[in-house]
């Protein structure tokens, strides 16, 4: 069976557009949870979202960036960014062989409310020419394609807050399975609009603004959870066979491992501990690895009432008495949930963990609820452990669980 | 030169971010850099711009003279008294 390794990464979140800067804030706890900034934040209940600082006219040009919703501004900045760093020269590969696959969880929302804006609040009757080709789900994805002529299999998930750890997890099957040699695998997402937000206010899952810092908002673990923070972002990540990265000379961060992806089927919300369990079971069946392999989890997380004490239930499950003793956090505490791109940027830090033999902190875990009782490494990352594999989970409402594993070569 | 054709002149430089001057009436659009989509775009800002509504696509639209024949045509239609 042929082995997957990841050889470039490419981000934008709201702590920073290079892997390292992100990571490096991760590690020192910063915040990317701020007010919003937008001209509708004052008629928002919840005022706070995890922006990100990406200017898009500093990469593509006007007529270009006048076509491109964000979330494919977002897609195609990270993926350009994953490829230089992978330094390959596509001139060289057969590109029918190189495929994308993204996840998104909202697509083009900007485009379809932007549409919605002129029709029924301002009684127009026309649209721009191209609001379907920016708003359709699969956009971002075809946009990559297009900028690199990359002929090979190309596909958007849409499995909500999962979505990108599934695209990332099913590209590696595509590779795996032969069906391709390079995949561009990640996930998009830019929702902070207003309807979105509106939307995602009368699900009543926001977190309160927390009145002495907006930063700390975000809780997961705490008893003072109180909900997730919207974020939005985008990161990609190039997957190739190890064989032939070995065969160019390519740095490689950590060989993809394994991959489980089950649905709980048990409500539209709520997660099941049976349902988290099982993907996370899966994606060890997958892989050569025991439980007590695993040295670091970057939990799904979200600060959810719910979903922190199901994941505990589940990790412990799964892991039985191994559970202790594992690293887990929730980095969502710092950079928001980036729903169809969250998998994809925590799968990041996963890497840049065990590249830098590092675990990033849960911040604002300064009350711990008792229901939520392992190591969720509070408000202090750790440097100088020994890392060898880690797990990344996403679950999502709809119930689709994504659980990949990458391990130190 | 007709008000129409600085106008579209305009909007296609904001598009492109590039001098109006360097644009003239005879290039093909495709010369101008503008595919079938690209041309739809201006079309569609001429539309806001005169307050009219193409609802013909058929014309063929080659030269920049094209377009502006199409606009002046549509003003002419849709707002005589203009």
């Amino acid at each position: 069976m042929r082995r997957i390794v990841i050889t470039g990464m490419g981000i934008v979140s709201p702590l920073g557009n290079t892997p390292e800067i992100f990571f490096a804030n991760l590690m020192a706890g910063k915040s990317g949870v701020r007010r919003l900034q937008s001209d509708f934040t004052d008629r928002l209940d919840v005022k706070i979202a995890a922006q990100a600082d990406f200017d898009p006219l500093q990469h593509f040009n006007k007529n270009k960036t006048s076509m491109l919703d964000r979330v494919s501004q977002f897609a195609l900045y990270s993926a350009n960014q994953a490829l230089a760093d992978a330094q390959l020269d596509l001139a060289q590969v057969d590109k029918s062989r190189v495929g994308v696959y993204l996840g998104t969880g909202m697509a083009g929302a900007a485009s379809i409310e932007e549409g919605y804006v002129r029709l029924y609040r301002d009684n127009l009757d026309r649209l721009k020419p191209f609001t379907v080709l920016m708003a359709m789900n699969s956009a971002a994805s075809s946009q990559i394609a297009l900028e690199h002529g990359l002929s090979g299999p190309n596909l958007t998930y849409c499995t909500a807050c999962s979505s990108s750890n599934v695209a990332i997890g099913e590209a590696y099957r595509q590779i795996r399975h032969g069906y391709a040699d390079v995949m561009l695998a990640g996930g998009s997402e830019a929702l902070l609009t207003y309807g979105t937000i509106r939307a995602w206010e009368a699900l009543r899952t926001l977190a309160k603004e927390d009145p002495n810092d907006p930063g700390a908002s975000c809780k997961p673990f705490s008893l003072d959870r109180s909900g997730l923070v919207l974020g939005e972002g985008a990161a990609i990540v190039v997957l190739e066979e190890l064989e032939s990265a070995q065969a160019r000379g390519a740095k490689i961060y950590a060989e993809l491992t394994g991959y489980g992806s089950c649905n709980d089927s048990g409500h539209i919300t709520s997660p099941t501990v049976e349902g988290q369990a099982m993907s996370m079971r899966a994606a060890l069946a997958s892989s050569p690895l025991k439980p007590e392999d695993i040295g670091y989890i970057n939990a799904h997380g979200t600060a959810t009432v719910m979903n922190d004490a199901v994941e505990t239930a589940a990790i412990k499950s799964v892991f039985g008495e191994h559970a202790p003793k594992i690293p887990i956090s929730s980095t969502k505490s710092m950079h928001g949930h980036l729903m169809g791109a969250a998998g994809a940027v925590e799968f990041v830090a996963t890497l840049k963990a065990l590249e830098q033999q590092a675990v990033p902190p849960t911040t604002n875990l300064h009350n711990p609820d008792p229901k939520c009782d392992l190591d969720y490494v509070p408000n202090q990352g750790r440097t100088g452990v020994t890392l060898r594999h880690a797990m990344s989970n996403s679950f999502a409402f709809g119930g689709t669980g994504g659980v990949l594993i990458a391990s130190k070569i | 030169m007709s008000d129409t054709l600085q106008t579209l002149k305009k909007i296609i430089a904001e598009k492109l971010d590039r001098d109006p001057e360097s644009i003239s009436p005879e290039n093909t659009m495709e010369d101008i850099g503008l595919d079938s989509l690209d041309t739809f775009d201006v079309i569609f800002r001429a539309e806001e711009e005169f307050n009219i509504k193409v609802t013909d696509y058929q014309a063929e639209l080659k030269t920049l003279q094209d377009v502006v024949n199409l606009i002046d045509q549509l003003i002419k239609e849709q707002h005589p008294t203009t």
